[in-house]
């Protein structure tokens, strides 16, 4: 239970055996490798950086095609298949054959040369596009384009737009070069005046000998010029019709090159996938030993290992070559090892809460197995429904029945919902709750067996409900405190166990007592012991927080000061009313659910079957949007109410070096 | 003015419903824009994003949930007909559902930011899940609150 103890081993080889040691050091996947190179002295070795900046090079290639090829390949594997860990496997050994076999190279140019070929053919039709574009606003125009392109001896012309208001304007400028002789004339494209386009195509054909003058009446006039492809002779009409045939070409050919990216990430993608699970492993197996201190042909290389798997770990390295010197020490108490969670199979599944918030450090405390039942309990009432929790179970009991690789981590987090639908049903039975109110709006004849069973009614007495929340909610807090309390005296902190912890336990704790006491529902000899208790936890607080202070006028502020904190405990205890709240929340919903689908049946001959959809497609969703919440506010007052009591966190987790299992599972 | 009482709950019944749900419409708008965002660069990120994105929704299911316990309470839900109703019972009715309405309204548009926030968080540090999950919920906490309040109104007043 708790933070694993760990070994640190100290490793010495000879160079020629490095591989292999490297090998056993990533498939145990247990071993934490400590970096040596950080003081001046040593060096990395040399060979493991040739290797790795070999490896890099694969790893780039492999990278390049992944990306490549990735949008182009439909995975046979459906995404949650693949996340229950049914994807394809191989040892290391086979995988090291592949990368043999395999000519990445030949692969990457493959797929370049067909990934250039489809740029250019995009930037083509995006050209082409274009011109028929500007083809189809020239329609109007009777002349060849040739006029535009080449002129005839003494006349050449420009194509452009303008806005219609400037069009009088043109047409006067213009108009005045007529009379001086030379030959414009200027063409409109034709345009509905009620529409009131933004702006309209024109022409103009003008005399070479007259250049200047016509482009500056033009750009005084607003006219903008578009450029005419020099490769445009014939008129519009003809142009246009070889440019849609192009553009067929062009679009046939851009599809011919993605069906052979396709079919090219259909043939290589597995293999590229497996190659970049084998690089990758390797990439992170020489990184790790890079970190050892090197001689000429010995090295030394330092890792944590957990204490219980130090033995197996040992054997299996020594059985590599009888020139290897293994030592296994304790962490001295200077020294920060990282921390791993070790706790049994009904605690293991909470790991990841801890996990998410921060891990503990090496001799803290492991503060998973403290907060499981809680966080049990409190799933349970905020879900609280019996019918919701027997879908869930049987949802998680389908799925790993169907699927046997799920992968550890989402295996444990899975089972964190399966335990969790336990203390749900068991809510939602004494709660009287069965897919909202189902028993009641459909079920009569249960309603006997329900009431028999149930324990508190939130519907009809939610103070009652109410009143359980908020004293669990003091049970989870003073638990806490003695957490807190313990951790002082374990580290011979007494005076701060007592100042902080013990004192707010007592006053809180008789405060609460006395309450009840007063309220009739204990003996009145708890009032007694509940008073004593709240005034002796008040007056250690009074005294306690003013130890530090110089002057009785400071003590005493101080004093009252760190009395009026209790307004904080208040707000914690008062946190915990959410529990009520959602899981009222859930029954509502569901009610509401039962009562739209009874409303739908009334419907007249496909009501039975309206009625079936809202109910199942109504509770499928509200198990789901419950979940979320039942999830992440019990978690809150894990985090914020009950961490803030005792735990920080701050440790490293401990990251062994293990196989890339990106895509496929792989095998030592 | 008989139908005053009657008026005045389900004006009430109304604004939680609809202020709620306005709320979350926002927070959610809000926090699926920063989600798209973070999406472009990253698709694989689509199952936290959606689940930090879905967070400010609950504000609306809450004024939803008011809004039908009041409709029930009124006895418009179902072929019982309503309950009789004096105008001042329908203004007790009026402000039980003001807490979820007005919380549920603002909360879920400032969790929304928050939301977004913790998406912009994950993109850069996907192991930190955990943490952007809290924000947002300690956000909620005032919308649960209200809920339970409204709730606990909602339960106090006599009918019928």
């Amino acid at each position: 239970m708790g933070v694993a103890r760990l070994k640190k081993a100290e490793l010495y080889y000879h160079k020629s055996v490095h591989e292999q040691i490297a090998a056993v050091l990533q498939e145990t996947g247990a071993c934490q490798i400590i970096s040596t190179t950080e003081n001046e002295n040593s060096s990395s070795p040399a060979e493991i950086q040739a290797l790795i900046s070999s490896i890099d090079e694969k790893l780039a290639d492999v990278r390049y095609l992944n990306r490549t090829l990735t949008p182009h390949y439909v995975d046979p594997i459906p995404a949650l298949d693949r996340m229950l860990g049914e994807r394809p496997e191989a040892t290391m050994t086979e995988l090291e054959e592949l990368a043999k076999n395999t000519d990445l190279k030949s692969i990457c140019d493959t797929v370049r040369a067909v990934e250039h070929e489809t740029g250019e053919v995009r930037l083509k039709l995006s050209e082409a596009k274009l011109n028929d574009s500007i083809l189809s606003s020239l329609a109007f125009l009777d002349y060849p384009l040739s006029i535009f392109t080449e002129g005839t001896k003494t006349l050449t012309a420009l194509a452009g737009t303008v806005k219609p208001e400037n069009l009088p304007g043109l047409k006067a400028a213009l108009g005045d070069f007529s009379k001086l002789a030379h030959d414009t004339e200027l063409i409109i494209a034709p345009f509905n005046e009620k529409e009131k386009p933004a702006e309209v195509y024109a022409v103009v054909i003008y005399s070479r000998s007259a250049e200047s003058e016509v482009r500056e009446a033009l750009s005084k006039n607003g006219f903008s010029a578009v450029e005419i492809p020099a490769s445009f002779a014939l008129s519009a009409s003809e142009e246009k019709e070889k440019i849609t045939a192009s553009i067929l070409t062009l679009e046939a050919k851009e599809k011919e090159l993605a069906a052979k990216m396709a079919e090219l990430a259909n043939a290589n993608m597995l293999t590229v996938q497996k190659l970049s699970d084998y690089y990758n492993s390797l990439a992170g197996r020489y990184n790790g030993t890079a970190k050892s201190d090197a001689t000429e042909c010995a090295m030394l290389t330092k890792f944590w290992v957990p204490a219980d798997m130090a033995g197996d770990i040992k054997a299996k390295i020594e059985a590599i070559s009888p020139e290897i010197d293994l030592t296994l020490t304790d962490p001295e108490p200077g020294e920060e090892p990282p921390s791993l969670l070790n706790n049994g199979n009904l605690v293991r599944p909470f790991n990841i809460l801890t996990e998410l918030y921060s891990s503990p450090t090496y001799r803290g405390i492991d503060p998973t197995p403290l907060l499981a039942p809680f966080f049990w309990i409190f799933f349970g009432m905020c879900l609280g429904d019996a019918g919701y929790a027997l879908v869930v179970f049987g949802a998680i009991l389908y799925v790993f029945k169907k699927y046997k690789k799920i992968s550890s981590g989402v295996k444990e987090f899975i089972k964190l919902f399966l335990f969790c639908s336990i203390s749900t049903f068991i809510y939602g039975v004494i709660s009287g709750s069965f897919f909202g109110n189902f028993i009641d709006s459909f079920l009569p004849f249960l309603i006997p067996l329900k009431n028999s069973l149930m324990l508190v009614d939130p519907m009809t007495n939610p103070m009652q409900v109410l009143g359980i929340s908020l004293l669990l909610g003091v049970i989870h807090l003073m638990f806490g405190l003695l957490v807190a309390a313990y951790d002082k005296i374990r580290n011979k902190d007494f005076i701060n166990a007592i100042g902080n912890d013990i004192s707010w336990f007592l006053f809180i704790v008789g405060l609460c007592l006395f309450g009840v006491g007063l309220g009739g529902m204990l003996p009145a000899h708890f009032t007694d012991i509940g008073k004593v208790m709240a005034v002796l936890g008040a007056v250690i607080i009074f005294f306690y927080a003013g130890k530090e202070k110089k002057g009785i006028i400071n003590k005493i502020i101080s004093g009252f000061l760190a009395l009026y904190g209790s307004t904080s405990y208040l707000g914690d205890i008062l946190s915990y009313s959410r529990l009520l709240a959602l899981g009222f929340g859930s029954a509502v919903i569901g009610m509401v659910i039962n009562l739209l689908g009874g409303l739908a049946a009334d419907i007249p001959y496909v009501g039975w079957l309206v009625a079936v959809v809202v109910i199942v497609g109504g509770h499928l969703f509200s198990i789901a949007i419950n979940i979320l919440g039942s999830f992440v506010h019990p978690l809150r007052l894990q985090y914020v109410e009950f961490f803030g009591k005792f735990y920080s966190g701050g440790g490293e987790p401990f990251t062994p070096m293990t196989l890339s299992q990106e895509y496929i599972n792989v095998k030592a | 003015m008989e139908m005053l009482g009657l008026s005045l709950a389900l004006f009430g019944a109304a604004l939680a419903a609809a202020l709620a749900g306005i709320g979350s419409a926002i927070g959610i708008g809000v926090a699926g824009g920063a989600a798209a965002g973070v999406m472009t660069e990253d698709p694989n990120k689509f199952g936290s994003c959606l689940i930090l994105q879905a967070l400010p929704g609950t504000q609306g299911i809450y004024g939803l949930l008011i809004a039908f316990f009041v409709l029930n309470k009124l006895g418009l839900l179902g072929g019982a007909g309503a309950v009789a109703l004096t105008w001042n019972q329908g203004l007790q009715i009026f402000a039980s559902c003001l807490p979820i309405a007005v919380v549920g309204w603002y909360s879920a548009i400032w969790q929304g930011k928050t939301s977004a926030a913790s998406i912009q968080m994950i993109s850069k540090k996907p192991e930190a899940m955990g943490k952007a999950i809290i924000l947002p919920a300690m956000v909620e906490t005032y919308a649960v609150l209200a809920l339970l309040t409204s709730i606990l109104m909602l339960m106090g007043v006599q009918v019928g």
